[in-house]
Parts: structure tokens; sequence; C-alpha cells
């Protein structure tokens, strides 16, 4: 067999065609030096012949692969992503013969004499395909990674039907799942595809508040700088990432809740030809800081040489399903599947528990020999809690006691892109494609783990398929890639299962939280106790925190939430990581409470809520009485709200609720670097890769305002640790606030010495860069607010709801790009309303085992779910952050559950303590 | 996945052989319709084939023939086909409904009628490799376990709930399935298609592992008769039926003659229910008569711990469906 061209994809894939033998070794990509020698057995492939994007092919497919795997791995069209590999997500939707179809659903073998179409087939040459245009103008995309799909749907219903209406878009693409859930957007763009007069998204950019100066750049709605690329296929995310000698990986885990693991015979795996390296905790110790960062504080050295309870990459005992046992590195990503069979490991199985008030109990197993009680960064363990005033006072200083309990469960990120991670070395130098929101973190992250400096690892994240939260740091998927690569020498990609995602990566933590409330006859508060449990999973990666309470003001407060180790999936970040859930329990809680001091819920809160942080810190701009008064008059929020709750009469009950939120939004550290040309071209390096909301087009945007010059003028350079600065993470939403607040000052470096020297003369380039830190001054706190709308109808003879009307007011300061910045706040919306009505990993008590992981399980929305979410911006410039930016994306998830609690309960007069407030809850409560 | 061989026949005759070529060569053997769920359990190992046979290049079993005043539907139509088809949609409305109702525009544009009539169950013990009933372990881990969507009728010692929406239609429909194996062709009554857990809590339905559903007839409808399908979803779309209802009545004038009512999502199987349609039959359809047949539609249910919400919720959509039905000129 002839050696490969394999630095060439172009030549690889002419060699591909017609040459059906040849086929077999290009195709897998993985000559190994000594791989062309091994003996591996046969599988079973068919010679078929197909049309992809009107041209033929003749390939012999072997018979286990999926229409998707051929299009993907063989034919490199990877515009075609794999989202769920299991039909249930809708990314991978190719046209076949015309249709859409699922290519992770079709044999390859099924595909003879079939006609496919892809993304990549939509535009004609450089001309795009009108549907591509208007995805692109009404920004569809968030993350991308759900577009090829959308769009084949939208192709396939426009061609049999040019003009389609709103309800009809919904229902083409309806087996497409978007989880940044940019519903709106998608059934707009495809409507107005083929309108004779094709608009940009309806964005107002007549914001309501004082009328700020308008700015040239920023401010006015502009599509993203990458918006062609995610719409035609073009966008490189991790997995479609392909190495010369590239071998797959695939990880073996428990299949127990808890168990010690009494040996691994790993022999008849490693015996079979096309295998080549196998880790097990016996011989790969690498601890994973990040992966259990003792609280949520940042993992740093002092943490990872004093911590008592260590993640390792391979744990033993294990303690949750899905944790990682052991890893296979072979040359086809099936044999490594297989390998895995043969992996024999002789469990002790242990006592699981997954309560959290379970777990605390004397007679619960410990899960760590410290007991329950999540250890926090000092190795103390302790509950987490503010005191203030003095509770008891408090009580007896009101006139009415309330008490009552609440409960959220455990709900997954789902991001659309499943967990990839591909590494590979030369020499010492550790290069990781991985899907991160914070490649600099990430970076240190593998460093420390792994003992090597720095500059010895590389992190390039060029796209990514959304985040939400749980792709902050780095994975323990990057560290078993980084280890079998360098045990292999040669590059690994390590692939997860959309099942694997779910029970191996981390969701939101469930909680259970008990509050007990003080007021006096006229409505005001005078204490709030809360005693809180969160379920942790056995290792703490983030704080368990429980979030709201602090957004009213009352003179007595008393908090103790309990971080719990449990044997279920492990709890991490989810937007907004304590708030969604704390939100839902103290709003819902203060909304009865006004209901029975017989008051409407927003008087009550007007009169209740926050005004200062904490009760004693200013803020730098308080908006809250302005978004809620906004808010109440366009939603007609008087006329809406029935005083009665469950009053109107017959089954189908429509009502109202409300909430609101407060949200961080803090100054912090970050850089950006930018350098100019003698053409007078910028390059803005800036260490972000865009977990979806449009960060590389924001700090695009914020150059060239404090540039003075065109977008057009300005290059953004992300996403590789090798090119960019540090910058802050796309987490905490900050990234415009703290890298776009370093952007502004490396623009007014390189402007103060262009004014200096004039443009660089030749192939010069004059470089400005910073690395601002800035403050507060006064002690003040900044943060945006905002207020929720939501009218529900409920059948309350079946247990239906549906959100029938939502208005989400927002004051996020200065709206950088009013057309993304809608897009985040519907999008946070609506997947809080997933949260609010459906979305669970429900686990089997005696098993331990989830039962609903995955996008059918988990009851991710579909188009069909999403409301039209109404946006309004006030908008203000506290003289802080990028021409007075505040925080935005994780916001208006925040308050959306309680909202939608709320309005139940205004629609048929029963509180939903319980989340998600599913049919058998409502129908239980009504019957 | 097991590493497994496709086999493409071209029609039913090469597809018999290929199918006795692996008993003989004592390969295990799955046949695949659009194949989409059953692809997905090959790859979770839920099903272990060494060859899997897929129809996909049949022809000849995706149309709709007239034939005798009823229809003879291929097995191998496509859900989308079938949907739209104007026969079907205003001669069979329940059918072309439940079709309709079925996961997304991607399955149906390759899931067929035979598949879906013959789909594996949902319960999430058995799609998680939970080794139950139907996996041939011995064990139904509902009953002790997370049941909210389990069987309310006829469970025992399996509680899962069959997943299809069309089969429902059918039993609602009469109709007859036509079964094609190795040792010929016999015929079968819908509601004699299916069986209950306590006969075999391995299967579904009365199909040897090597029989192929070949086609379905339809009798033709009675003067009168109207028909739909009404399905209760988890979420807005894309789940299997939580509830559903087929109803057929046969009207003179505001008269039922006959009724069939069978549900869906309730049971091991498509659950007809008699006493609701003999409640119907000969009488004046009136909201208080709708009330009592979803009053009837329910008596003999047996709740497990978590899903005794789907008794309420049953008793409403047999009165909605019967009284909207009822309703319509």
């Amino acid at each position: 067999m002839s050696t490969l061209d394999d630095k060439n994809e172009i030549s690889r894939r002419s060699f591909l065609e017609g040459t059906g033998v040849a086929l077999l070794v290009a195709a897998e990509a993985a000559p190994l030096a000594n791989a062309q020698h091994e003996a591996i057995p046969p599988v079973p492939r068919t010679a078929i012949r197909l049309t992809v994007n009107g041209k033929e092919h003749r390939v012999e497919a072997e018979d286990r692969w999926t229409l998707a795997e051929l299009l993907r791995d063989h034919l490199m069209l990877t515009g075609t992503k794999i989202g769920c590999d299991r039909g249930e997500c809708g990314a991978c939707t190719v046209l076949m013969d015309g249709k859409p179809v699922y290519s992770c659903s079709q044999l390859a073998v099924w595909m003879d004499g079939r006609s496919i179409q892809t993304v990549e087939g939509l535009s004609q040459g450089e001309k795009l395909d009108p549907l591509q245009k208007s995805f692109m103008e009404h920004d569809a995309p968030q993350c991308g990674f759900c577009t090829s799909g959308q769009l084949m749907s939208a192709k396939a219903l426009l061609s049999r039907n040019p003009h389609p209406t709103a309800d009809q878009v919904q229902g083409a693409l309806t087996g497409n799942l978007c989880r940044c859930s940019n519903y709106n957007r998608y059934v707009e763009a495809t409507v107005a595809a083929t309108a004779a007069t094709p608009a940009m998204a309806h964005v107002s950019e007549d914001m309501a508040g004082e009328k700020m100066a308008r700015l040239k750049t920023v401010g006015h709605a502009t599509p993203r700088i990458d918006a062609l690329e995610r719409v035609s296929g073009k966008a490189t995310y991790t997995n479609d990432v392909h190495l010369p000698g590239m071998l797959y990986a695939r990880v073996l885990r428990s299949p127990h809740p808890h168990a010690r693991i009494r040996s691994i015979d790993v022999s008849k795996a490693a015996a079979m030809p096309g295998v080549k390296a196998i880790l097990t905790h016996e011989n790969c110790q690498v601890v994973w800081g990040a992966g259990s960062v003792a609280g949520g504080v940042q993992y740093n050295d002092p943490i990872k040489k004093i911590t008592q309870q260590r993640r390792y990459a391979f744990n033993n005992p294990v303690r949750f399903i899905g944790e990682p046992v052991a890893a296979v590195a072979a040359v086809d990503r099936h044999l490594a599947e297989e390998a895995l069979r043969h992996i024999e490991v002789d469990y002790e199985v242990l006592p699981f528990v997954l309560d959290p008030e379970e777990a605390l109990k004397p007679s619960a197993v410990q899960i760590w020999p410290q007991g329950n009680l999540s250890l926090n960064a000092q190795n103390e363990a302790k509950p987490i809690g503010v005191k203030r005033g003095n509770i008891q006072d408090g009580f007896a200083a009101s006139d009415h006691v309330f008490e009552d309990r609440y409960s959220t469960t455990f709900v997954h990120n789902s991001q659309m892109e499943p967990r990839t991670s591909v590494a590979h070395w030369e020499g010492d130098k550790l290069t990781v494609h991985t899907p991160t929101g914070g490649i600099a973190n990430c970076r240190h992250d593998m460093a420390r783990d792994l003992g090597i400096p720095d500059e010895n690892v590389r992190v390039v994240c060029q796209y990514m398929g959304g985040n939400f939260g749980n792709k902050n740091q780095n994975q323990d998927a990057d560290l078993i890639a980084a280890m079998l690569a360098k045990r292999t020498g040669a590059p690994v990609k390590l692939e997860l299962s959309r099942k694997e995602d779910y029970i191996g990566m981390h969701g939101r933590w469930p909680t259970i939280q008990y509050y007990k409330v003080g007021v006096s006859n006229d409505g005001a508060l005078k204490a709030i106790q809360l005693r809180g449990y969160s379920g942790m999973g056995p290792y703490r990666k983030n704080s368990g925190a429980i979030g709201g309470i602090e957004i009213y003001q009352c003179p007595n407060v008393e908090t103790a939430i309990h971080p719990v180790y449990t044997n279920k999936t492990v709890s991490g970040n989810f937007r907004g990581p304590e708030f969604p859930q704390g939100h839902f329990g103290i709003q819902s809680m203060m909304d009865d409470v006004a209901y029975k001091m017989k008051m409407d819920p927003v008087e009550f809160v007007l009169k209740n809520m926050t005004r200062k942080a904490g009760d004693q810190d200013e803020y730098t701009n308080y908006s809250l009485d302005e978004c809620i008064h906004r808010g109440m008059a366009a939603f007609d929020w008087k006329k809406r709200w029935r005083p009665q709750p469950g009053s109107d009469p017959g089954p189908v009950k429509r009502g109202v609720g409300f909430s609101f939120l407060a949200f961080r939004s803090g100054l912090g550290h970050s850089n950006a670097v930018i350098d100019v040309n003698s053409k007078g071209n910028y390059k803005v390096h800036v260490g972000v890769t865009d977990v979806g909301a449009g960060a590389k087009t924001t700090m695009g945007l914020i150059a060239a305002e404090a540039l003075d010059v065109p977008l057009s003028k300005v290059e953004v350079v992300w996403g590789d640790t090798d090119r960019c600065p540090y910058s802050v993470g796309e987490s905490g939403s900050r990234t415009t606030i703290m890298t776009g607040t370093a952007v502004v000052e490396a623009a007014r470096e390189l402007k103060r010495k262009i004014a200096e020297k004039g443009l660089p003369k030749g192939e010069d380039i004059l470089v400005g860069s910073a690395g601002p830190n800035p403050t507060v001054e006064g002690g003040k706190v900044r943060s945006s607010f905002g207020a929720h709308f939501v009218e529900v109808e409920v059948d309350a003879e079946v247990g239906r709801v549906r959100v029938v009307r939502y208005l989400a007011v927002h004051e996020c300061g200065r709206i950088m790009n009013p057309l993304t910045a809608v897009a985040q706040i519907k999008g946070a919306a609506t997947m809080g309303i997933g949260m609010a009505l459906h979305e669970e990993l429900l686990y089997d008590p005696q098993h331990g085992q989830a039962l609903t992981a995955g996008y059918y399980g988990h009851r991710v929305l579909t188009h069909r779910d999403a409301p039209n979410v109404e946006v309004m911006f006030i908008e203000n410039d506290d003289g802080y952050g990028p021409f007075g930016a505040k925080s935005m994306g994780e916001a208006s998830k925040i308050p959306a559950v309680a909202a939608v609690g709320n309005a139940i309960f205004n629609a048929i007069g029963k509180r939903m303590k319980d989340l998600p407030i599913t049919r058998d809850k409502i129908l239980g409560v009504m019957a | 996945m097991k590493t497994f061989s496709n086999a493409n026949p071209r029609d039913l005759p090469q597809a018999l052989t290929m199918i006795k070529s692996a008993q003989a060569g004592g390969r295990s053997f799955v046949i695949a319709g659009g194949g989409s769920d059953l692809l997905g359990m090959v790859k979770e190992r839920i099903v272990e084939p060494d060859v899997l046979i897929s129809l996909r290049a049949v022809r000849g079993l995706d149309q709709v023939a007239q034939a005798g005043g009823g229809v003879n539907i291929g097995g191998l139509i496509t859900l989308d086909t079938l949907s739209q088809h104007p026969i079907i949609r205003r001669q069979y409305t329940v059918l072309a409904e439940a079709a309709e109702s079925v996961a997304t525009p991607q399955i149906r544009n390759v899931g067929t009628l035979a598949g879906n009539v013959c789909q594996r169950p949902w319960c999430w013990y058995y799609r998680n490799g939970f080794k139950c009933y139907k996996a041939g372990g011995n064990t139904c881990y509902s009953i002790n376990g997370e049941n909210q969507f389990h069987a309310i009728f006829g469970g025992g010692p399996s509680f899962i709930v069959h997943p299809s929406d069309t089969a429902p239609a059918l039993v609602a429909l009469d109709a007859k399935f036509r079964i094609v194996g190795p040792s010929g062709e016999r015929t079968v009554m819908a509601a004699d298609f299916f069986t209950l857990p306590q006969k075999d809590a391995a299967k579904e339905n009365v199909l040897a592992n090597d029989e192929v559903l070949a086609s379905i007839l339809l009798p033709a409808p009675r003067a009168g008769t109207r028909s739909t399908y009404h399905k209760v979803l988890d979420r807005e779309a894309w789940t299997h039926a939580v509830v559903s209802a087929a109803v057929v009545l046969e009207m003179d004038g505001e008269t039922c003659r006959s009724a069939r009512v069978v549900l869906g999502g309730v049971a091991p199987i498509p659950w007809r229910v008699p006493d609701a349609e003999k409640l119907l039959e000969g009488q004046r359809i009136t909201a208080e008569l709708a009330a009592k047949a979803g009053e009837a539609a329910i008596a003999g249910a047996k709740p497990l711990r978590k899903n005794a919400y789907k008794l309420p919720l049953t008793k409403t959509v047999v009165r909605r469906t019967v009284e909207g039905l009822a309703k319509l000129a």
C-alpha cells in the first residue's frame, strides 16, 4: 500500500474517490509506522455510488459507517455536525433526494443510488443561497453548531413552499434543536429568505431610557464578523480537526454509582491489533485540578498542594455512574469502542446515596473519609452563609411568618457540541484542540495538571458549539487525550457520545430550599432565613451556593447552605450558576407571601427589592424601578394580573407572573493586543473563542469604535493561546466588560503611538497592548438589572402549560450590538422556560443511574415549545466598562424560571414548589 | 456498536433468502425498515446483530393501492408519504394524523409504517441497558422505580407502554396485517397482532424474528365514518404519546352507529376500550355521553406509584376527542 499524503486534505480527498481498496487506509487516517503491519481483522464493506452536492462518488464504505461518518470523515464535508448521533437533535440533517434526514441515523450503505445535499452544497460557488444570507442578517446562528441542520430543513421547506408562515416553519424545523434557543430568529430568517424585500432582523436601536450620545460603530445592529463561516459549514469546530496519523479514543465508564476497583485486566484489549494504548488509574495518576476546585474558587497551586480530596483523571474508588475507569486509543473509533468491551474490571460494589439531605444523615455511606459535607478550599466542612442583623429579633418583630420548602433538579447544560478533545505533542510541546470558553485558563490548568510549563501548552479553539458553563476549564477528556497522545506518540481524538456528555461532564446542582420569611402588616420584609442543600455529586466542582436572597432588602437575614457530596453526576457551572434555582425558590416564596398578604406581587417587590447591594453598598447606577415600571406598562400587568389566582372559568386558565433580577457586573483583569500595518489595517488579538454570544464581533466593534475606524479595517484574532494574550474566560458574563475594556485601553495606547510616530512603514507594524485591572470607585457595586413578565395558559384538565406571552426588560448598560444582545436575552429566557417546565436528569433511585441522559429524555425545548420573547433594553452608561457595557449573557436565564412558576400560580391558584413543573405534578394538584 | 454486515435486498424474496442464509449460518440478524431507531439501538448495543437486513432498497412496498373498496398499504411506505396521501387523509384521517404526529420530519421521511408499528418500547430502563424482560431478563424495573410513563392497563410482568402512534389508529380501523416469512404468508387482524407481556414478556407482537410486516389492509370506510387521532406529548413536539386516543365514529346524522376507541401510551399494546364504544353506539353523542365514555375508558385501570395522573388525563382525552369528532360536520 502506498504511503498517504496526509498533509493535504484536498489531495487526500481526490485520492479517496474511486479507489476502493486504498480508501480503507486513507479513511481511517491512522497510518502509524507499524499499523500497516498489523493484521486488523477485516470488517464488512460494500461498494456504493452516491451523489453528494451534485458530484458522483464511488465509495467502498464500511457497513457500519453512518452517512454522517462518511460525509465528515471520508468525504471531508465537516459542515454536517454530530450532536447526538442518535436522531434526537438534528445537527446532522442533510437532504436525501431532497428530503431532510438525520445523517447520523442512516447507514452509508443505505445510500446507494441516492442523492445527498449538505450545507456545503447550498451556495453556488461564492454566491450564497438566499437562506444563508437571511440567516446571517438575522443572526440566526449563535454558537452555530445546529445551523447546518436548520438550514437544510429550511431549504427543503422552501423548495416545496416558497412562502411559508411562521407556523409552517416551526413545523418543518421541529426536528432541529437549538440549545442557544435562538428559535425566534431561525423562524424569522426562514420566513424572510424569500420575502420580496429581505430585511435584517427587526431590532430597534432606539433604546428606552436615558438618551445617550450615539456612537459610530458600537450600538448599531451588526451581523457577526464570522457569520459567513457559520452558515456555510466552514467554521472549524474541534471534531472537524483531522490530523495525519490520528488515533481515536474512547472511555470506559463506571456502571456503578460507588465501587472500589479491585483489579483491572486490560491484557485482552491491549492484544487487539490496532489498539495503541490503554490508560487506567494504575498507569495514569494525573490529578484533574479543575474537576474538583474546592468550592468554586479558581484552582491554583496552593489549592493543588493542600487539597485533601483529589480528583484524578481516573479514580479509585469510582463515585458515580459515568466516571472514567479506562481509556483506549486505537486506529479506528469503532475499534476503540470494541476494545473497551475487552477490559475486565472487578468491582467491589459499595452503598451509594443520591439525595443531599439523605447524605448528611449519620447512617449514610461516607463518600469521602471527611464526610459528605463538602470541603471548601481551606479543607473546612461548613455551610455557606451570610448573617445580617439578628434573625430571631426579625421574626419577633414580624406580624406574619411564613415557611415553605422548594426544590430544583439536576439539569444539564445540553450544549449542542458534545465534548471532543484532539491532542498532539511535538517534542515537549502539547497542542490541545478543545471546545473551551477560556483558552488561557485551560492552558494554565493543563500545564499545572501535567506538571509542565505554561509555554509548553497550546490550546486552540476556533469555534465551539455552546458552553453555558460546562466548558470553562480544562476537562478530564483533555487530560486523557493528552496522556494517550504522549503514550502513543500520535495525535489522539477523544470523542464523547451524547450520553457520556450528559453523565460524564456536569450540570446544574439540584437544591432543596427551606425558607422562613417574616413580614410586617404593611408588607415590609423583616426577616429571611434559608436552610439549603445542594447536591454536588462526589466532587465539588463549584460552590453549591443558592443565590437570590440578596436582591431583597431586609434587616435580618440568615442563610446556611450545605453543599453535599452524592453519587450522582458532578454538579458545576451552568448559566448563572447558583441563581436560576435560587431565584425560583426565593421569588416563588416571595410571590406566595405577597398573595397571602393580599398584595400585588409586583407592588410587594417594589416595596422590598434591593436598593443597595447587600443593603449597604451603592450601585454605580440603579434601574430596577425603571425596568419594572416600563415592563408593567408594556405588558399591561395591571389588566392581565388576576387578583384571585385560578379564577378563570373553565379548564383552560390564563395567568401572569413576574420576577426580577440584579446580577453582578464586576470589573476585572483581561488583556488585548492590537497592531496596525502600513495600510492602516488593524488586528485585535484577544483570547476569546466565542461560546456563541458573539464575543469576536463585539471585540471588533469595540476596537473599531475606540480606534475610530470602520469595522472593515479591523480583523480579530482569537482562539489560540499561541496567537492571543491572556484574556478572561467566557464565563460569568464578563468578556464584554473585562476583555472589552482591555481592547479600549490597547486601542488608546496604539492611537497614542500612531499620533507620535505615524503609521508604520513597509512591513513594520505598530503594537498597542493593555492588561487593565480596573476597579469601581468608592466601594460601589456594578450590577445589571431586569424584570420578566410572563403569561401562561394552563389546560388544567390535561396539565399542559403554554407560555403565550413573554416580555424581558433588561438594563445591561450600553448595548454593544443590539442584534446579538437581543438574541442572548431571548435564548436565555427560553432556556429558563425549559428548566421550569420540562428538564431533568432523572435518576433511578435503586441503581443510581440517570434515565433521561440525552436530548429526548432531558426534554430540551423544540421550535414548537419556544414562544416569541419580546426584549426591551433600557440603556445606561455608569462610566465603567467599555462605553458603559454591563453583564448580559446569563442575566436573562436567572429570573425566567421563577416568572413561569409564578404565572402558573396566577393561572391555577396552586403553588408549584418542585421543578420541573410537569404535567403529572399539575394534574396531581388539580385532582 | 458491534461489527455487523449490512444486506440490501431488492425485493421480499431476496430478503427471505438472506434471512434463511443467516439462519443457516447461525448468524443473528435484524430486519430494518427506515432503520433510524434500530440503528440507534445497534449503536448502544441494545441490539447486537451479525447481519442487518435493510429493506430500504425493496421496491413496490411503499404504495397505497385501492383494493376491494379499501386500501392496501405497503409496509415500507414512509410515515411522511402516508400522512400526505389524499386517500388516507380523507378516508382514514386517524391514520394520517397518527403518522403525522410521529417524532420529527427527518424521522418521518425515512421511518416506515411497518417500522413504526413494530418499534421496540421506549421505556427508559430498556433503553438504558437494564436487563429487563424486554432485554431478555426477568424483571421489570419500572415497578419499584420511575414509572410516570408506564402502563395503567394490561401491565405485568412488564409495564412498558406501546410506543407506536399508528398502531392505535390501525386497531381502530380494523386493519389486517399481511405477514411474510420463510414459511409463507399469513394475515392477522391488527387487534390480534399486538400481544400482552403475559403472553411473552420479551415481545410486543406475534411477528417472528424472521418475518416481515409486508402490508396493511384497511377495509372500505362505511358511510358517515369520521376519525381522528389525539396525542398528548411531554413537550410540544417530538415525544412518544403520554396518552393518545384513536377514535373512529360511524355516524348516522347525529347518532353514532358504531365506535372504535383505542388508546395509546397507557398499555403494552394499543388499548381498545369496548365499554366506551358500547356507550356511544346507537346514541346521539352529547357532552354528557362523551364524558361518560371518558369515565368508561379508565374503568379497571391499575396505576403504578407515579402514573395515576394518566387516569384524569385519559378521561379528558377520550371525552374531548369523542366530543370534538362528533361535532365535525
